[in-house]
């Protein structure tokens, strides 16, 4: 026994952390008296609790709780007859109420099957103890209900294998803390205001916001009118009060549409779908930045390709001569 | 389950997919134009020039029920010309001839 003790001992000082050097000296005492049984439970339960404290900022919470219980033991200490069986619940109590505070009081049926677990070893126990002890534990157990609330993760505290749900879970519950802005499944959405259309007369129409559009997407006006003049077939130009005038009579689900594949083409990152990117021209071609990969890529060049005569013929024949 | 690693892969996949005859390559570039009212124009450019330009206007005529037209241009070559919003029936007659796959088509305007 002892020397088991002796091996174990370094473990759960290094384990159980600067709080519990205190009662070190009672722990192994504690230890000393418990079965080797519970010994693998507890280092195992320990090692869990401690890894969950090192990756877990919310078990913080618990840590801080179990203080205020050790506390309350502290005092309690002086009241009871003699110290030295005292501290077999005391020992085993800390290791009780640490468990109990990570276990989900949502997993029901897990902390039921827990709560038998921990009576078992218990009865064990009571064989040797006295009175006042089941007193203390009754306590104790009082104290450990009121801390099983704090508890966010279920399986932590437990010696079951967790589930491939909960491993899930626990990961995407991680990276939504870490980074809510990137979560993976919710979209960011990319909120633009819809685009003004307003016929002028029948053969004209102006796209009123047309250089704030520019400016949200954070384009060069010359580039965009490239594109939708391009892609629409028609001449125009932005007037003086900033509004693109176009020849043609086009409707706003009509200019969204095309807008929607302006976006996709050169604003939207091609590998992440980020719209914090640039645009630049190197060498004739344009460039596409990624400022949140950090990917960059060729976008195809804008044609505007064959155009049609759709003016009168006689018309132009009378322009050129 | 099936091990991910252990599978098969084949790294000429692609260059299989892309040896065989077809005859179209590059984008067919199908666009709009507006004419005076609410008329409109539909080019085809950008169709293969092994490709007899003018029987396709022809059975595209009939099946649109439109007028059309072949123009012989310096710098795109021969481009079709149909009357009217054509750009969907031209998408799926392309592809159901075979003249074309649906990713090679594109379509320009609104």
């Amino acid at each position: 026994m002892t020397e088991e003790d002796a091996m174990f001992d370094p473990t759960l000082k290094k384990k159980k952390k600067k709080k519990k050097t205190a009662f070190d000296i009672d722990a192994a005492l504690a230890e000393g008296s418990a079965d080797t049984n519970e010994h693998v439970n507890n280092s195992i339960s320990n090692n869990m609790v401690d890894d969950s404290k090192d990756e877990d900022p919310d078990d913080t919470n618990v840590d801080i709780d179990l203080d205020f219980s050790k506390k309350k033991k502290k005092k309690k200490k002086p009241f009871n007859m003699d110290e030295l069986e005292n501290v077999l619940p005391d020992g085993k109590d800390k290791d009780d109420s640490a468990l109990d505070n990570i276990t989900n009081q949502d997993d029901s049926i897990m902390d039921d099957n827990f709560d038998l677990d921990f009576s078992k070893t218990k009865k064990k126990k009571k064989k040797k103890k006295d009175l006042d002890e089941l007193i203390a534990e009754a306590d104790d157990k009082q104290e450990d209900k009121e801390n099983v609330e704090d508890s966010t993760v279920s399986w932590t505290g437990s010696d079951r294998d967790y589930t491939y749900e909960e491993l899930l879970n626990r990961v995407f519950e991680i990276m939504r803390d870490k980074n809510p802005d990137m979560v993976a499944g919710k979209k960011q959405k990319f909120v633009m205001r819809p685009p003004q259309v307003v016929k002028i007369g029948t053969k004209k129409t102006s796209f009123a916001n047309f250089t704030e559009i520019c400016k949200t997407l954070h384009r060069q006006p010359k580039h965009l009118l490239d594109f939708l003049l391009a892609e629409l077939g028609t001449s125009g130009s932005v007037d003086g009060n900033s509004q693109l005038i176009i020849k043609g009579r086009f409707q706003q689900k009509q200019i969204e549409n095309v807008l929607r594949r302006y976006i996709k083409e050169y604003v939207t990152c091609h590998t992440c779908r980020s719209p914090d990117t640039i645009l630049q021209k190197d060498t004739r071609l344009f460039f596409l930045q990624c400022e949140t990969c950090g990917s960059r890529c060729s976008v195809t060049s804008i044609k505007s390709g064959f155009q049609a005569v759709t003016a009168k013929r006689a018309a132009i024949r009378a322009k050129t001569s | 389950m099936s091990i991910q690693n252990l599978q098969t892969f084949d790294p000429f996949a692609d260059a299989n997919k892309g040896a065989d005859d077809d005859v179209q390559d590059g984008l067919v570039h199908i666009r709009i134009q507006q004419r005076n009212g609410r008329k409109t124009l539909t080019t085809v450019q950008g169709l293969s020039s092994d490709y007899d330009l003018k029987k396709i206007v022809r059975a595209c005529k009939k099946e649109f029920a439109c007028n059309g037209t072949v123009i012989e241009h310096p710098e795109y070559g021969e481009v079709l010309q149909l009357q009217g919003d054509q750009r969907e029936n031209i998408c799926q007659w392309l592809t159901k001839a075979g003249l074309a796959k649906p990713d090679q088509l594109k379509v320009h305007g609104f």
